[in-house]
């Protein structure tokens, strides 16, 4: 028999709160389409997308009838195209982009996300010719997103694909100059990437993945404050391993709800299931925002003195509960700080409280990285790979993932507000303390060595 | 086989059990199922006993009035032969779930809920009313189990209820969300 209290903290959780099981990630290996001929591999994977996943939409809004949980996103993640689309040159990259895109249509999921290319020690041809399609790619495509690893603490920093990813994010934000250079928006760098992350920009499917494997990403940011705020108000001894605790057991029991649907969803799909990825992923909506989870801690604002002790406890405590939940946790689990898409991280990042260095140091203890920062459209393209430089060094050193989507947006000045919609969100223009826009540090090239692992100081 | 249903209401009390208990074992009676529950200081018990086959229901009833006098109780003892409902008879495939009314107790709610719940096909298998006044919801709610036909269309009772302000969950999501040995 359920308590009236566990019916009541569960109904709030669900109705109330903003419990988002913000995507369900089906993730297709397409090893086997490979071919030289691009007619072929685009045929073959436009056809084992569309049969793997082709029941995914209708799954989900079953599932959604069920249990009166909305799965906000559909998604689908790919092998890294890098790899599997090694033959072809840079405009049949852009071929296989639109592919992806029109499978992503066909099946009616919200996003595509494996146009990706792992070099973090080096890269091949096929890196190469996707590295070089990517702006091209995203431009022309909708839905279909992009990452490259270009850092990992095995192999250390290679710094050619950082400078390279400076022009292309460049050219990529260019290319969308009407968007506000909404290409850039669609493509993350990443230092140690997971194999298995149903979020976007950064998904795809790892190499050491199964043919099919379903996956699901819950969020629930308005959930955690909500719990604290509650704890606050009705709790008399309440202190930090209190609220730990709160937010650790919030935590569990949201992960609890989304390995729940995701497991149904699966099972109806005849796939495995994968992981559970418990991210506090904040949308531009109230109450949806890890921003405001801040507040409710009773720090001034995200950014001021103590945002960066907080978001360690906040990211520790969300991954002890969803580990304690679900034995298969895994992509990013933690906390996310995109500042375009979190209604109270713009307004922080709008009013000054929150600086581009600041956001940088609260990257080392947090899940990602330097998300969705709008950048004046005049940063050059060796003042982006700097910026990414230090992000992923962050991640290499500390054994983490990092990543860095920046949007240097065509013709924007600090202070000015883009606008990217839907869960892209808006915000400010951050500043970015540049001195020269040169940077001969980055144009040295190479690769920074992995770090050693012993004289932990 | 001479199976009763026994009914046991009163004002609860120690001892009730044991002597109703004792008496069916006098009868040479064994106790298959039983079920006590308690409203406020209302003592409720309905029990599924099989008797000897010489025995009656009238006997057992005679025997539990005299010896539980002085108790107040009301006891009745009915024979039991009756085939299970169609409903149980052809069970369809039903999802469980927990129908929830917030808010204090008004004259009418009951028969409404399940008045809705019953136009869609739904059949509720536990009830529970806690009416405590003051503003805490926990102390306000009305808890429906139920279990929901595969052919019920989801969306036109959620939108019901929906529209009577009751809540309408799946009861997987709160066992996964409140127990963690399951």
């Amino acid at each position: 028999m359920l308590t009236p209290k566990e019916i009541i903290s569960t109904l709030q959780m669900v109705r109330e709160e903003n419990l988002d099981l913000r995507t369900v990630t089906v993730g297709i290996n397409l090893t086997d389409c490979v071919s030289d001929d691009i007619e072929t591999f685009k045929r073959k994977i436009y056809d084992k997308i569309t049969r793997t996943a082709g029941q995914l939409v209708a799954t989900c809004n079953r599932i959604e009838r069920r249990y009166g949980i909305e799965v906000a996103n559909k998604r689908i993640s790919v092998s890294p195209i890098g790899v599997v689309g090694a033959p072809f040159n840079a405009a049949q990259m852009v071929e296989i982009a639109l592919t992806l895109d029109k499978a992503a249509i066909e099946l009616g999921v919200d996003f595509v996300g494996g146009f990706s290319a792992l070099v973090e020690k080096g890269m091949s041809h096929g890196d190469q010719a996707l590295i070089e399609a990517i702006p091209q790619a995203l431009t022309e495509s909708q839905r279909v997103c992009s990452s490259v690893n270009v850092a990992s603490t095995r192999a250390g920093l290679n710094m050619d694909a950082i400078k390279r990813m400076g022009v292309v994010i460049k050219q990529a934000a260019a290319m969308t100059a009407d968007d506000d250079g909404l290409a850039a928006a669609k493509l993350v760098v990443f230092a140690n990437i997971p194999q298995d992350v149903p979020f976007m920009a950064g998904a795809y499917l790892g190499i050491g993945e199964a043919d099919a494997v379903v996956s699901v990403g819950v969020s629930g940011p308005g959930v955690v404050k909500a719990a604290l705020e509650r704890a606050m108000a009705e709790e008399d001894n309440m202190d930090l391993s209190r609220a730990a605790d709160v937010i650790k057991q919030t935590a569990a029991r949201l992960t609890r709800a989304g390995e729940l649907v995701g497991r149904e969803v699966a099972e109806i799909l005849g796939l495995p299931f994968g992981i559970v990825d418990l991210s506090l992923a904040p949308t531009p909506n109230e109450n949806d925002s890890v921003g405001e989870i801040f507040e409710a801690i009773g720090l001034p604002a995200i950014g001021a003195p103590g945002s960066t002790a907080f978001l360690a406890m906040l990211n520790d405590a969300v991954k002890k509960g969803g580990a304690f939940a679900s034995s298969h946790v895994g992509g990013l689990s933690g906390a996310f700080i995109p500042v375009c898409e979190d209604l109270t991280i713009a307004r922080s990042a709008a009013e000054g409280t929150l600086a581009l260095e600041k956001l940088e140091a609260m990257t080392a203890v947090c899940s990602v990285g330097l998300d969705m920062i709008a950048l004046p459209g005049d940063t050059s393209a060796e003042m982006l790979s700097a910026i990414i430089a230090d992000e992923m060094a962050i991640g290499v050193i500390n054994k983490k993932t990092t990543a860095a989507r920046l949007i240097p947006a065509p013709g924007k000045q600090a202070g000015d507000h883009v606008v990217f919609g839907g869960l892209l969100g808006e915000g400010p223009v951050m500043a970015v303390n540049m001195g020269s826009q040169e940077n001969r540090f980055v144009r040295l090239g190479g690769r920074i060595p992995a770090p050693i692992q012993s004289l932990v100081n | 086989m001479n199976k009763v249903l026994i009914s046991v209401l009163g004002s609860d009390q120690p001892g009730i059990m044991a002597k109703v208990a004792s008496i069916i074992n006098q009868h040479n009676g064994n106790i298959e199922n039983l079920s006590q529950t308690l409203l406020d200081n209302v003592f409720g018990a309905l029990l599924m006993a099989n008797l000897a086959e010489d025995d009656s229901s009238e006997k057992l009833e005679q025997s539990l009035q005299d010896q539980t006098r002085g108790m107040n109780l009301y006891i009745r003892v009915h024979p039991w032969q009756a085939e299970p409902s169609d409903w149980h008879q052809n069970k369809p495939e039903t999802q469980p779930y927990i129908v929830t009314a917030i808010g204090p107790d008004r004259q009418g709610l009951v028969a409404e809920i399940a008045g809705e719940l019953f136009k869609h096909g739904v059949n509720i298998s536990n009830i529970q009313a806690i009416f405590k006044g003051g503003k805490n919801p926990m102390d306000n709610l009305m808890v429906f189990e139920v279990d929901v036909p595969r052919a019920t269309v989801m969306n036109d009772l959620r939108d019901a209820l929906d529209s009577m302000e009751i809540n309408f969950q799946h009861r997987r999501i709160f066992e996964s969300v409140s127990n963690i040995l399951n």
